[in-house]
C-alpha cells in the first residue's frame, strides 16, 4: 500500500504580534489582478510503502519530488523538478547481511531514528519523518533553483520558513491552507476567522526558532457564510527580510486572481490555488507507478 | 509538388485504460494541442516488435474541469469576466482504427508506444498499396491525394478490384452541387484511361448524360489552377481532356435538331444522332411496361409480334397483307385487327390473344413513338452506338438529358443490354466498359416496383465484373439505391453528405466525427472505401481537366434550333462540306418531312462518297400533287333514324 504522508501536526499555538496598526483588523485588498508573467508556483509530493521486513524491521521505499511551474501567457510549464527515491530503515537495527542486500538494490538507504523499544509501527512513523524532511529539502532545492534563475515572485504551497537563507527568498509567497497552528486569540482571532471575501487581516509577525521572522496575514478567497469558518481562508506567509511588506495588498490581489480556475478535483479547492494543484498533479503523474 | 513526409518526432503516445483499452483494431492516443492530427489522418505506431498503421476516426478534448458549475463559480456567474490567469490543463485524445499491422500474425492489441504521423511510405503500406502499386504487375489507378499533417501522398485503387475481375463497380454518393460526384468520376475515368495496364485489355466508357450539360464537354480543356496541376503531377496524370469522345443524342421532336446542349456550331459536328426504329424498341418493350402490364399474356403477344410479324410478310385473316417495319406499319396491323374483330361481332380473341391485351400492347408501343419522338423514328432502321467497333480509351456520351423518364429508361436499358451482349460475345471492340450513370436512385431505387431497368442493373452489379461490364453509379442518397446494387460496388466514394442520410443505418459503422467530416467536406475532397483499405480514407482530387457542364455552356452557348430545312442542310454539310446549301434546299423544298428525315438518316448511316447524290436518290422523285376533282364524290346518305332521347 502506498502512503501519501500527511503534514505533521504543528504546534497548536504560537505567539504572534500585529505589526500593521495597533490591533488586527480587516483590510479590503481591492480588485483582483494577475501576478506578473513568469511567476512561479512550487509544491512537493511524497509517498512511501513498506516493501518488506527483515524480521520485525520494516524496509520502507519512498519517493519524494518537488517542482516549480512557471506561468507565461496563461500556460504553465515545468522549469524545475527534483526527484529522489530511497529506502528507509531504522538506524542500527539491521545486520550486515540484510544491509548489504539492501545496498545492492541500487537505491540510497537512509536511516530513521530507532526508538528504544523496537516496534514496526513506531519505525514507520520515524521513517515518515525522514521522508518528510527529504521532501522539504527537495522543495527548498527547487525553490532555490527558481529564485536563482528568475526575478519573478514564487508562490509556494505551504509556509516559507524552510526557505530561510536562500537568495531571493523574499520573493517567495507561502500560501498556507491548514490552520492547525493558532496564532491569534480573542478579538483578533474573531476578526481573522470572520474576514469577508476579498479582505485580508492586518499583517502580524512571528519569530522563528533559530532566528528570523515571518510576516503573515489571513486572506479570505471565498465567502464563508453558509460554509465553514475556514472556508476560503488562507494564511499568507513571507520572510520578513526587508521589514514590513508594503505589498500585502498587491500580493493579496494576485492571490484573489488565482481563484479561477478552480481546482475542483481537490476537496480543498477553496484554498488550493489551481497552479499549485497543477504542480502536484504533474509530480504525481510523472512519478507514475512503482518500478 | 514534391511529396512530403513528416519528421520522425512522435506526435503522440498510445494510452490504454480499463475503460479505453487498446485492441487489435482500435486504440487511443494523446497529442499536444497543436499537433497536426485530424479526423482521417493516418498515423504509425512502432513498439513491441510491431508496426501499426491506423486512421484517426474520432477525437476528444477536455480539461480537468470536474463540472461546468466550477467554471460558473470561478467566473462568479459572469461569462464576460476577466479570463483566469491560468489556462486549464487540456487533453487531445484521439481514437484510431487500425489499417494494418506488421507482422499480421499473431493478431495482438496495439502496443503502448509513440505515435508518428504517416509519411508517404507509411500511407502506401497502411493502405496495402504496396501489393499493387509497384513492379511489373502494377495495377494502380490514382484516385486522389492523401493530405494530412504535412504529408501528401498519392492513393491508388487496384484496377483488378475497380474494373474486375476480383471485384468491380463504383458507387459515389453525395449532395448535389457540393459533392462533386460528376467531377470525381470524370477525373477517375481520365486516370483509368491513362493508367489501366494495356495487358489487362482495352477499356472504354459509356456515360449517360441524364441532366443538363454535365458531360457534354469532355473533350474541351478547362483552365486548371497551379494547385490543380501540382496535384495532377503528384498523381502522375496528364491534365488533358479526353482525346477520343463520341457524343450521341436523340433528335428533338422535329426529327432534325439534336436534343442536346452541345449544339454550339463548333461542337455540333461531333454529335451523332441516336435514332431507333421499331425493331430496336420492340426488343426492349418490357421497359415500356409497368408492373401491372407484365403478365404472360402481354409477353406472349410481344413475342408473337417479334417472331412472326415485325420484318416479315404477314397476312391477317381478313385478307390484309402486312410488312411491319415501322411504327406506322404496326399501327396499320393493329387497325386491321381491331377492324376485323369489330366486323366479326362477338369475337374478342385474335390468334389466342385477347383484344384487351392487344390494345394494351398497342398503347404502350405506340405511346413511345409519341413520347420519345426524336429518339424513335418511323423508319425501319436507326442510328446507334458503334457496337462492335468500340475504341480503346474512348468515351461514348449518350445524352438523354432531354428525354423523359420513359425514354431515358429505354435508352439506358438497350445500350447496356447491347454492351452486355457484345461483351459476352467478345466482339464489342474493347474488353472492359465502364458505364457511368448519374441519379442511380431513379434507375435502381431501393423501394418501388420491380422494373426491367432495375433487374438489369442488379444483373450487372452481380455478374458484370466477369464480363468486363463495370457500373459507376452516382446518387445523392445511397440509402435510396437498391442495396444489392450498392452492396456489390467494390469501391465506394462519398462526397459532402446530407446529415439525414448519414443518420440512416448504412452509415452506422462510421464514427460520429467521421460523419461530421463527411457532412462538411469541401468540394474536391472525398472519402473512399476500397477492398484493400480496411478503413475509409479521405482524399483530395484536382478539378477535372475538362470543362464542367456549366463552364462549357458559358464558353460554347447552345445554338438555337433552326428551321427544318436549315437543320437538314446543316447535317448534310456535316457529312460533306462540298454540299451546296442551295441545291440541298431545292431538293427538300415541298417534300414531306418524314421522307426527308428518312433520306437523311439513310445518308448518315451510309456515309457515301457523294452525300448529296445519295441523299437525292434516297429522297426519290417528287410526286406531283393531283388536282382535286371539282365534282364532289357521290355519297349515299345514311338512313335517318329516330332518336327517342333527342330533345323535343
Amino acid at each position: 500500500m502506498v502512503h501519501f504522508a500527511p503534514q505533521p501536526v504543528q504546534q497548536p499555538f504560537a505567539t504572534a504580534r500585529v505589526v500593521e496598526g495597533d490591533r488586527l483588523c480587516a483590510v479590503r485588498v481591492g480588485a483582483a489582478e494577475p501576478a506578473p508573467d513568469g511567476v512561479g508556483f512550487a509544491d512537493g509530493i511524497q509517498r512511501w510503502s513498506v516493501e518488506g521486513h527483515f524480521g520485525l524491521v520494516p524496509v520502507i521505499r519512498a519517493e519524494v519530488a518537488a517542482g516549480v511551474l512557471v506561468r507565461a501567457r496563461g500556460t504553465l510549464s515545468c522549469t524545475v523538478r527534483r526527484v529522489e527515491e530511497f529506502l528507509v530503515v531504522p538506524a542500527g537495527r539491521l545486520a550486515a547481511a540484510p544491509r548489504a542486500a539492501l545496498e545492492r538494490v541500487g537505491l540510497m538507504v537512509r536511516e530513521a531514528d530507532a526508538g528504544p523499544r523496537p516496534h514496526p509501527l513506531v519505525d514507520r512513523f520515524a521513517a515518515a519523518q525522514v521522508i518528510e524532511r527529504r521532501r522539504e529539502a527537495l522543495e527548498r532545492e527547487a525553490c532555490g533553483a527558481f529564485l536563482a534563475q528568475a526575478s519573478e515572485p514564487l508562490i509556494v504551497d505551504g509556509g516559507v520558513r524552510g526557505l530561510r537563507g536562500i537568495p531571493g527568498a523574499e520573493r517567495a509567497i507561502g500560501v498556507v491552507k491548514h490552520h492547525e497552528t493558532q496564532f491569534l486569540d480573542g478579538p483578533d482571532l474573531e476578526v481573522a476567522l470572520t474576514l469577508p471575501e476579498g479582505e485580508r487581516s492586518s499583517v502580524f509577525t512571528r519569530d522563528l526558532d533559530g532566528g528570523g521572522t515571518t510576516l503573515s496575514w489571513y486572506l479570505r478567497l471565498w465567502p464563508w457564510t453558509d460554509e465553514d469558518l475556514l472556508h476560503g481562508l488562507t494564511r499568507i506567509e513571507r520572510l520578513a527580510q526587508n521589514g514590513l511588506p508594503a505589498d500585502a495588498d498587491r500580493v493579496s490581489r494576485w492571490l484573489m486572481a488565482e481563484r479561477a480556475p478552480i481546482a475542483g478535483r481537490d476537496p480543498r479547492w477553496d484554498r488550493l490555488l489551481y497552479p499549485l494543484h497543477e504542480v502536484e498533479t504533474l509530480l504525481r503523474a510523472q512519478a507514475g507507478g512503482w518500478h | 509538388m514534391a511529396l512530403t513526409g513528416t519528421s520522425q518526432a512522435p506526435i503522440g503516445r498510445v494510452v490504454a485504460t480499463e475503460a479505453l483499452p487498446a485492441s487489435p483494431h482500435q486504440f487511443h492516443f494523446w497529442t499536444a494541442l497543436d499537433a497536426p492530427v485530424g479526423i482521417g489522418a493516418i498515423v504509425r505506431v512502432d513498439g513491441g516488435g510491431r508496426t501499426v498503421h491506423a486512421v484517426v476516426t474520432d477525437g476528444r478534448g477536455y480539461s480537468d474541469l470536474l463540472t461546468p458549475l466550477h467554471d460558473v463559480v470561478a467566473a462568479e456567474g459572469n461569462p464576460g469576466s476577466v479570463l483566469p490567469p491560468t489556462r486549464r490543463a487540456e487533453i487531445r485524445l484521439w481514437t484510431a482504427a487500425v489499417l494494418r499491422q506488421e507482422p499480421a500474425e499473431p493478431v495482438q492489441p496495439v502496443p503502448l508506444a509513440d505515435v508518428h504521423m504517416a509519411d508517404a511510405h507509411d500511407v502506401e503500406v497502411a493502405l496495402r498499396m504496396d501489393t499493387y502499386a509497384r513492379g511489373d504487375e502494377r495495377t494502380a489507378i490514382p484516385v486522389g491525394l492523401y493530405s494530412a499533417g504535412g504529408t501528401r501522398a498519392p492513393v491508388y485503387l487496384d484496377a483488378d478490384f475497380l474494373l474486375g475481375p476480383e471485384s468491380a463497380h463504383l458507387s459515389i454518393s453525395g449532395v448535389s452541387g457540393l459533392a462533386t460526384k460528376t467531377s470525381a468520376v470524370v477525373f477517375l475515368l481520365n486516370a483509368i484511361f491513362q493508367h489501366f495496364p494495356a495487358r489487362k485489355g482495352r477499356v472504354a466508357a459509356v456515360c449517360f448524360n441524364v441532366k443538363g450539360p454535365d458531360l457534354d464537354f469532355l473533350d474541351c480543356a478547362s483552365d486548371l489552377s497551379a494547385e490543380d496541376r501540382e496535384m495532377y503531377a503528384a498523381l502522375g496524370i496528364r491534365p488533358d481532356p479526353f482525346a477520343a469522345v463520341r457524343y450521341c443524342a436523340p433528335h428533338k421532336p422535329d426529327g432534325v435538331n439534336l436534343n442536346t446542349l452541345r449544339t454550339h456550331p463548333t461542337l455540333i459536328d461531333s454529335v451523332e444522332p441516336l435514332v431507333w426504329g421499331l425493331r430496336e424498341v420492340l426488343d426492349y418493350a418490357e421497359v415500356l411496361l409497368n408492373r401491372d402490364d407484365i403478365d404472360a399474356k402481354a409477353d406472349a403477344f410481344l413475342d408473337f409480334l417479334a417472331d412472326r410479324v415485325v420484318g416479315k410478310p404477314f397476312q391477317d385473316e381478313w385478307g390484309g397483307h402486312h410488312l411491319v417495319e415501322s411504327f406506322a406499319g404496326l399501327e396499320g396491323l393493329f387497325r386491321a385487327i381491331f377492324d376485323g374483330l369489330e366486323q366479326a361481332s362477338g369475337r374478342d380473341i385474335w390468334r389466342t390473344h385477347h383484344v384487351a391485351t392487344i390494345r394494351k400492347v398497342r398503347n404502350r408501343l405506340l405511346n413511345v413513338s409519341t413520347r420519345c419522338k426524336g429518339l424513335v423514328t418511323d423508319d425501319a432502321e436507326g442510328h446507334d452506338l458503334p457496337f462492335g467497333a468500340f475504341a480503346d480509351r474512348s468515351v461514348y456520351v449518350v445524352d438523354v438529358a432531354g428525354l423523359d423518364q420513359l425514354g431515358q429508361d429505354l435508352v439506358f436499358t438497350r445500350v447496356v443490354s447491347k454492351l452486355r451482349e457484345h461483351l459476352e460475345r467478345r466482339d464489342l471492340g474493347v474488353e472492359n466498359v465502364v458505364v457511368f450513370v448519374d441519379e442511380l436512385n431513379k434507375y435502381a431505387p431501393a423501394d418501388g416496383p420491380e422494373t426491367y431497368v432495375r433487374k438489369m442493373l442488379l444483373d450487372i452489379s452481380e455478374r458484370g465484373r466477369y464480363l468486363g461490364l463495370v457500373l459507376f453509379g452516382a446518387q445523392q442518397f445511397r440509402s435510396q439505391v437498391h442495396r444489392r446494387v450498392v452492396g456489390n460496388a467494390g469501391t465506394t466514394v462519398y462526397g459532402r453528405m446530407d446529415g439525414d442520410e448519414l443518420a440512416t443505418p448504412g452509415y452506422q459503422t462510421l464514427s460520429p466525427a467521421t460523419k461530421i467530416r463527411l457532412a462538411t467536406l469541401p468540394k474536391g475532397e472525398l472519402m473512399v472505401r476500397h477492398p484493400h483499405f480496411t478503413q475509409p480514407v479521405f482524399l483530395k482530387f484536382p478539378r477535372p481537366a475538362v470543362l464542367a457542364g456549366r463552364q462549357g455552356v458559358d464558353r460554347y452557348p447552345p445554338a438555337a434550333d433552326v428551321p427544318f430545312a436549315d437543320a437538314v442542310v446543316r447535317q448534310l454539310l456535316m457529312l460533306d462540306r462540298r454540299v451546296t446549301p442551295g441545291r440541298a434546299r431545292d431538293l427538300i423544298a415541298g417534300r414531306r418531312e418524314d421522307d426527308v428525315r428518312r433520306a437523311l438518316l439513310a445518308t448518315r448511316r451510309a456515309r457515301p462518297a457523294d452525300v448529296l447524290a445519295f441523299f437525292a436518290a434516297r429522297l426519290g422523285a417528287a410526286v406531283g400533287r393531283e388536282a382535286a376533282s371539282a365534282a364532289p364524290a357521290a355519297v349515299t346518305p345514311l338512313r335517318r333514324v329516330e332518336d327517342p332521347y333527342a330533345p323535343k
